[in-house]
């Protein structure tokens, strides 16, 4: 009686435990069958690297200038001219969008259009049995479908986090002109804090994420059941999953890179 | 997953063996835990001989879904070179029996035997391998969307063949003829009927000249006329197949079977027939066996009689 009420009340607990497991199973897989020839996947992986591609670019575009313009820019701006300091919204913009805001838009733009794209395509081949089939004929699912998604996610998000940090740092450089401030110093504050560390550290942390993504909403397409409204429910959990995922793995590498480079820590003038 | 793992027992099937029934002696086999005692009344167990060996055989497979019960104690086989039937009522678990076959689901316990070697016991790469036996048309299909009709039945063929495409080119359209689908070889799954689908698959199931081809209900969704014709096409198929496979000294004769609900075709085409119900097998044998059985359950669903054992529930 008191096993069978434990036995419910975790029971939703142990299937997120379990699903976290086949998860990190299935990245296993994912880099063992990238890695093991026949490297048969390169036509799928430039498809789907166009296919992330030309779905993000605009999206990211917006949400990066918008994005910088708005919280780090004109919020950081308004207090910054309180201390008379706006000067130092360069060197912010270093913490801010290279360490944080661009890696964050990018992979939630990743995430919600690329993602989403792969587990409701995944998840329609799941429904009309075009997985079985493909395993029926002889071609493991994991190689021909999940590793392309992965490089080309991980490749892109890498790419992208570049492109968000450069239109992120121009909506900094807009929140500047918008409060009639020169752009020397703002320039000057953000080359001084601006560390090679930094930048590759961001693109690192983004390629990861991408990893991220990609496994989460592939493992959520390839195991959708329950007809075209049980694709919605997939869709729905990978975007809730990989946010949260992104959230904690974003968390722990953060530590580990300023426990590993302190001089990361310091603001310059 | 626990598989109990269950030897290959040939001298069960020892084909000169007289109908009786399964587990020997004179004991019925015991029903499934947990099941009231009217559900297996008609269960007879009979297995008529086929005088053939097996090429697929279950043994005493369980299988469940969270609490739906649906192999609760299967114990089938699919005798050598013949078409083989598997009926029962819709739900009952047909292609989930299929899906065993193939190793697409695995058993909770119990066996799946194919050319006397277990399924579920088989590493990945064996399973592969093993695959490339089957032919295996889908209940939807389950064509590839992002390709084309030509392209789609072509597949097996680029795959698991080093032929030229001009060679492919001949197959594929020959195959696709056959279904009346010559015409439609440039169209998108998405652009055609489901019985249209359902004939590609059926293309796409034969291309590769397999072994063993399951069918999931071929007849779903076809016109009265082209249901017959489909049948036919089957029985031609399977001659064809057969006097090939003699010619070529095959080690196994093409096997095939159909699931289905049209009674007609299935007294048209079957040589051996399975009746599957809550998970068992009532009765199987050849054809003419069946079509005489005195089992009601058997009578009723091969008459297609609203009166009888098998109600709404
Ligand atoms: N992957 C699965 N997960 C959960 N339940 C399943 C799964 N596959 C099948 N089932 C359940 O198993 C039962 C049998 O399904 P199956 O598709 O084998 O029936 P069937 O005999 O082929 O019926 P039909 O003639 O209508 O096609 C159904 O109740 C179905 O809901
Ligand atoms: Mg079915």
């Amino acid at each position: 009686m008191i096993r069978a009420t434990v036995d419910r009340a975790f029971a939703p607990t142990r299937g997120v435990l379990a699903e976290a497991g086949e998860m990190v199973i299935l990245t296993g897989r994912t880099i063992v069958s990238a890695v093991r020839p026949p490297y048969a996947y390169g036509a799928e992986l430039a498809a789907q690297f166009m296919f992330a591609l030309r779905l993000c670019w605009l999206p990211l575009l917006i949400a990066t200038v918008a994005f910088g313009y708005e919280a780090p820019g004109l919020q950081a701006a308004n207090f910054l001219v309180l201390f008379g300091a706006l000067d130092r919204l360069g060197g912010f913009f270093v913490l801010a969008s290279i360490r944080e805001f661009a890696p964050f838009v990018d992979a939630i733009v990743l995430a919600g259009v690329a993602g989403t794209a792969i587990t409701a395509d995944l998840g329609a081949r799941r429904i009309r049995e075009e997985l079985d089939a493909l395993e029926v004929l002889g071609v493991d699912p994991v190689k021909s479908l999940v590793v392309p998604r992965f490089l080309a996610l991980m490749l892109v998000t890498g790419l992208f986090d570049i492109y968000a940090l450069v239109f992120g740092v121009f909506g900094g450089v807009l929140a500047t002109l918008v409060n009639n401030e020169p752009l020397g110093p703002f320039w000057a504050t953000f080359f001084n804090n601006a560390t090679t560390t930094d930048l590759w550290g961001s693109v690192v942390k983004t390629t990861l994420f991408g990893a991220i993504i990609a496994v989460v909403c592939c493992y959520k397409g390839m195991t959708a059941s329950g007809g075209a409204e049980g694709v919605g429910r997939a869709v729905n959990q990978a975007v809730v999953i990989t946010f949260l995922a992104i959230f904690a793995f974003n968390y722990v590498f953060t530590q580990v890179l300023l426990a590993t480079h302190p001089a990361l820590t310091t603001i310059v003038k | 997953m626990s598989v109990a793992s269950t030897a290959p027992q040939p001298e069960r099937h020892d084909p000169e063996a007289a109908a009786a029934p399964l587990g020997g002696g004179s004991s019925r086999p015991v029903p499934p835990p947990g099941a009231p005692d009217d559900h297996y009344e008609f269960h007879s167990y009979t297995v008529h001989p086929s005088g053939r060996r097996n090429v697929v055989e279950f043994v005493d497979t369980y299988k469940s879904f969270g609490p739906n019960q649906i192999l609760r104690g299967l114990t089938m086989g699919l005798p050598e070179g013949m078409v083989s039937m598997i009926l029962g009522p819709s739900g009952t678990g047909k292609s989930v029996c299929i899906k065993h076959m193939v190793g697409l689901l695995y058993p909770d316990s119990g066996d799946v035997l194919v050319h006397g070697e277990s399924v579920p016991n088989m590493t990945e790469s064996r399973l592969f391998e093993m695959r490339k036996k089957f032919g295996l048309l889908f209940q939807d299909g389950a064509l590839f969307s992002s390709m084309n009709l030509y392209d789609n039945v072509a597949f097996p063929l680029r795959h698991h063949t080093n032929k030229s495409e001009q060679e492919i080119e001949e197959i594929v359209m020959r195959r696709l003829k056959e279904v009346g689908l010559g015409n439609a070889r440039e169209r998108f799954p998405n652009e055609l009927s489901g019985g249209m689908r359902k004939r590609a698959g059926f293309a796409r199931a034969l291309v590769l000249g397999p072994d063993i081809v399951l069918f999931d209900e071929p007849d779903s969704g076809l016109d009265p006329v082209r249901t017959a014709l489909l049948g036919e096409l089957i029985l031609e198929v399977h001659r064809e197949m057969v006097e090939e496979a003699k010619a070529e000294g095959k080690e196994f004769l093409p096997t095939f079977a159909v699931v289905t609900h049209d009674i007609m075709s299935a007294r048209r085409v079957a040589d051996y027939i399975n009746v599957l119900w809550r998970g068992r097998i009532v009765e199987a044998g050849p054809a003419e066996a069946m079509l005489n059985s005195e089992n009601p359950f058997i009578r009723q669903f091969l008459a297609g009689d609203s009166q009888g054992p098998l109600s709404m529930d």
